[in-house]
């Protein structure tokens, strides 16, 4: 028998209680290898009937776990496999009625999100990939729970300018379908570089092809926790403040590890992988940019703020590492401004501007995430934007992602509220320089030098 | 089958506490195993290893009878299964 200490038993409680301590999601990656039929309609039908199947009693099972431990597990979430490659079809309404039938699934196993509306075109269209991209204003602004991500670039391909245009395109749009909801429909398309297949965190989730045929993946939560530990350390150097964090961080993803162990067996899944990263809500005590201020920068965006995180993500894996044999998704600190909301604050005080948001990518995950720009944002602009982001990741061999949102009619300095998880905040400016010409060139950045590894 | 859970107790002492979630937790059919009560600056911390069959109780009854206590008594209880506590600091 392991023996515990009444600190020990003492700290677990109090880091739950007080320091806002939870999963942050428990995803069931679902393959829909099998669903496809030629009549769209049958697919859809497939794809439903699958899902409820498969996840029915993913909800039941999460709250279960959630009482045997008095963790809370925040967010109940469903990945699927890339719907481009399920669908087969060229017509993008076909997409627009698979859309439906995963935006119903969703709502009968009672999940908010669910990810999956998909496609890989790093090197190139097929025709359904072309299909699904085109689709997918009307799929999104249409439904609620849907979720989509498009891989444009990666380290062994480069990026596909192409690609990257088309999705500016596509952002731009679906912002305009759903101006009456502050361009919502937005904060639910991600456009990724190395787009993991793992990934348990929407926007971005997905089955990928080398998955299970059903997975449970687990996000960690935990930027509170980290937070109090480095508040309550104000003397300690920064060696011993990367101690103190891979300490705490070590003790979040055993929670992890926990619930997703137990819920995949619970489940009849195969256990996929826990996630390190830090996400922030919109809560007081549950902020990334809190974890910096409590280092000791003004606010995030203050110099020294690349450094800060640098460490902060590089210490929390560390530390999750020796806790999990099963580290995936995405797993790095993530920066969202209005998700976050004394990120959002600092954005709104002039202290965080998008390039120190571009610079901090460089070191920790996901990129440029749910920005607010202003809606009158040029499609080639959005897309250098975009393609910047997409370099960093091409070239550093991580996963990057862009999540903006070009709030139809708002201008910079405008404060937009996207509602819940979603958090608010204010839009930010974007530089007006010219990029038209090196847009118009087209085509593909070739792949690095970094991409040859054999 | 017999399950063991981890009783955590806190808030402002005064006479009585452990007696009365002793008592709860007796009614629920449940035993305490181990028991550690501590008071610093009037401020009264508990941690109880209790185990029970899961044919006589479970988890979600005793949790609800110990949460009743605790409003009456004005002590914030926690039941966790202790797994938790396992998992969190040891691999």
């Amino acid at each position: 028998m392991v023996f515990i200490t009444a600190d020990e038993i003492l700290e677990t409680v109090h880091m739950i209680r007080s320091e806002n301590l939870d999963v942050r999601a428990v995803t069931m990656g679902i393959s829909l290898d099998d669903c496809a039929e030629r009549d769209p309609r049958r697919t859809a039908e497939r794809v439903r009937a699958k899902i409820v199947r498969r996840a029915g009693r993913l909800v039941a099972v999460a709250d279960e776990l959630q009482e045997k431990y008095g963790v809370p597990i925040v967010n109940k979430r469903v990945a699927v496999t890339p719907i481009a490659e399920v669908a087969g079809n060229d017509d993008p309404e076909a997409y627009i009625t698979i859309a439906r039938a995963m935006d119903a699934a969703a709502d009968d196993v009672g999940i908010d999100f669910i990810g999956g509306f998909s496609a890989l075109v790093q090197k190139g269209f097929t025709r359904s990939d072309a299909a699904l991209i085109e689709s997918i204003p009307e799929a999104i602004g249409g439904t609620r729970r849907v979720c989509s991500s498009v891989n444009v670039a990666s380290t062994r391909a480069g990026i596909n300018m192409d690609a990257v245009v088309r999705m500016a395109d596509v952002v731009l749009a679906t912002a305009k379908q759903t101006a009456a909801d502050g361009s919502i429909g937005c904060a639910k398309i991600v456009v990724f570089c190395n787009a993991p297949e793992d990934n348990p965190f929407m926007a971005g989730a997905m089955h990928g092809s080398g998955e299970p045929e059903v997975s449970i993946n687990v996000a960690i939560s935990g930027p509170g926790v980290v937070r109090n530990v480095v508040a309550a350390h104000p003397e300690a150097s920064l060696i011993e403040l990367a101690d103190l964090i891979k300490r705490t961080t070590f003790k979040i993803t055993r929670v992890g590890e926990l619930v997703a162990r137990e819920a995949s067996e619970m489940l009849d899944a195969q256990m996929g992988i826990i996630d390190l990263s830090l996400a922030p809500t919109p809560a007081v005590g549950d902020s990334i940019a809190e974890i910096l201020q409590s280092m000791g920068l003004e606010h995030p965006g203050a110099p020294g703020t690349t450094a800060a995180l640098a460490m902060l993500n590089d210490a929390v894996k560390k530390g999750g590492t020796m806790a999990t044999s099963s580290t995936g998704g995405l797993s790095g600190a993530f920066i969202p401004v209005s998700e976050d909301a004394a990120m959002a604050r600092a954005a709104a005080e002039g202290a965080l501007s998008i390039e120190k948001l571009e610079a901090m990518t460089a070191v920790c995950s996901l990129g440029l995430d749910m920005i607010v720009v202003p809606g009158d944002t040029p499609r080639n602009a959005l897309a250098g934007v975009m393609a910047d982001v997409m370099a960093i990741g091409m070239i550093n061999g991580k996963t990057t992602g862009a999540r903006l949102i070009p709030a139809y009619g708002k201008k910079a300095g405008d404060w937009v509220s996207l509602g819940g998880l979603f958090g608010e905040g204010p839009v930010m400016a974007l530089s007006t320089s010219r990029n038209d010409a090196f847009v118009a060139r087209g085509g593909r950045i070739p792949a690095p030098l970094q991409g040859l590894t054999n | 089958m017999r399950s063991t859970v981890i009783v955590t107790a806190l808030g402002l002492d005064r006479h009585g506490l452990l007696a009365r979630v002793a008592t709860t937790i007796a009614e629920q059919n449940a035993n305490v195993d181990d028991v550690s009560q501590t008071v610093s600056n009037g401020m009264f911390t508990m941690i109880m290893f209790v185990s029970f069959d899961q044919s006589e109780t479970t988890m979600a009854e005793l949790k609800e009878a110990l949460a009743r206590t605790g409003e009456e008594i004005g002590l914030q209880i926690n039941v966790q299964h202790e797994n938790i506590f396992r998992f969190m600091h040891r691999i």
